[in-house]
């Protein structure tokens, strides 16, 4: 976030003559900041889509996807499934699960959704994959990753270098989306967004049919894990610890009580998916 | 059992699994997974039991006298208390292998994953997100799939926060 630091301290002294190679975006930005609330708030459908990709794409330079064709479609049809329960059917929804012994998930805007092989391989059943999915579903639905982009001032800026970026694929404003997305993954989203995440994912799963508690049954298996193990630090620096989340599921999940009985559907998973 | 490997052996034998667990509150074993089930007998906050099989909101336990019923799911923990819990899911291990190699010499060759450090570094992988997008199920074809296992959309409304 440096040069973003730069750059608004250049807009602040505007014009600044001696950064010659910038001068064009940094006018154009000047243009653009004055509307900043405005522009950031008018994030279209299209371009958080395109946001989206860009974040997808940097995951999955830090690991590719697993190479198995019928796990991969395994989980895309579970999670498209579920996306077609929720208000943004439409959206181009796509999953894939990362080649990576670490124990996570991630969604990027407008439809990207990714767990990594180490979490799937640690879960029993077909509604413990939906309640991870629908977690993360629910993430592009609340626009929770957009919303951390509007947060501050400085990284509203970046949206604005990012809207440039897509219409002029400018190399230094694609960068600086690049560098966020890396930011925002290892930093985490607010505590509130994953907490309100978790209740609306098992609202989606059993809108899917499924038994809701596989999310928390999920949340069960981590919160058993040692907590310095090593494939859960990433995730246990970005989340609420999981004990919390059950707390607080444990009250969401009431209205859920008629839908104990829907299926697990623990054998089509291990067809699927297995170490 | 490490609770990973005891995910995973769970995972095998589907339903039937026994793990460990402690009741963090006082609570009753129900007969079955229903709030007005008749009582088998109460368990005492801290009481251990085994866990065989979860529905919905239910997991049916063996108490340690040998009893049977069921209890709501998130009365459960498992693995033991806070710092007492032990074991790895090997992650730090391979990967110390990985970059220590026989030389010693630092190498991060087939290091794969998704920690801090390796997220720092990513570049875009073009390739590979195509490659995901073509993965993508159609509507149409997840509905299949959905109706195939029985799985029968419903319409609940969210929750207001706070439950």
């Amino acid at each position: 976030m440096r040069f973003l630091a730069l750059l608004a301290a250049l807009a602040l002294l505007a014009p600044a003559p001696a950064q010659a190679q910038f001068r064009l975006d940094i006018n154009r930005l000047i243009d653009s900041a004055r509307d900043v609330g405005r522009a950031t708030k008018d994030i279209d459908e299209k371009q958080e889509v395109e946001i989206g990709r860009e974040m997808a794409a940097t995951l999955l330079g830090a690991a590719p996807l697993v190479a198995h064709d019928p796990m991969q479609r395994y989980v895309n049809s579970v999670g498209r499934w579920l996306a077609s329960q929720t208000e943004r059917p439409d959206l181009p929804w796509s999953f894939g699960v990362l080649d990576a012994p670490q124990l996570n998930a991630f969604a990027a805007p407008g439809g990207f959704i990714f767990v990594t092989r180490g979490l799937l391989e640690g879960m029993r059943s077909e509604a413990e994959l939906a309640g991870v999915l629908a977690h993360e579903i629910a993430h592009v639905l609340q626009k929770h990753h957009l919303k951390a982009i509007q947060k501050s001032a400085q990284v509203g800026l970046a949206t604005n270098v990012l809207s440039l970026a897509l219409q002029d694929r400018n190399a230094a404003a694609r960068e600086k989306l690049i560098a966020f997305g890396r930011e925002l993954y290892t930093r985490g989203l607010d505590r509130s967004d994953e907490l309100e995440a978790d209740r609306l994912g098992m609202v989606i799963a059993a809108r899917a049919g499924y038994d809701p508690w596989g999310l928390p049954a999920v949340l069960q298996t981590l919160q058993a894990m040692n907590p310095q193990d090593s494939g859960l630090a990433l995730m246990f620096k970005t989340h609420p610890a999981p004990a919390e989340r059950l707390d607080v599921l444990e009250k969401a999940a009431a209205p859920l009580e008629p839908y104990s009985a829907q299926p697990q559907l623990a054998e089509r998973f291990s067809q699927h998916v297995r170490p | 059992m490490k609770p990973l490997a005891a995910a995973i052996a769970a995972l095998l034998c589907a339903h039937a699994w026994a793990e460990p667990a402690t009741v963090i509150r006082a609570t009753e074993l129900k007969k079955d997974p229903a709030t007005d089930a008749p009582t088998v007998a109460p368990l005492g906050e801290n009481a251990k039991v085994d866990a065989l099989e979860r529905k919905g909101g239910w997991t049916r336990v063996k108490a340690d006298g040998g009893a049977e019923g069921w209890v709501k799911m998130l009365v459960l923990r498992y693995g033991g208390a806070g710092e007492s819990k032990q074991g790895d899911s090997g992650v730090g291990q391979l990967l110390n292998v990985a970059r220590t190699g026989t030389s010693g010499a630092q190498t991060t060759t087939g290091v794969r994953g998704l920690d801090a450090e390796q997220l720092a570094n990513a570049r875009p992988n073009a390739a590979e997100l195509k490659k995901m997008e073509g993965y993508a199920a159609t509507k149409d074809a997840a509905a299949g799939f959905a109706a195939n296992a029985s799985l029968e959309p419903k319409r609940i409304a969210y929750p207001r926060e706070g439950g």
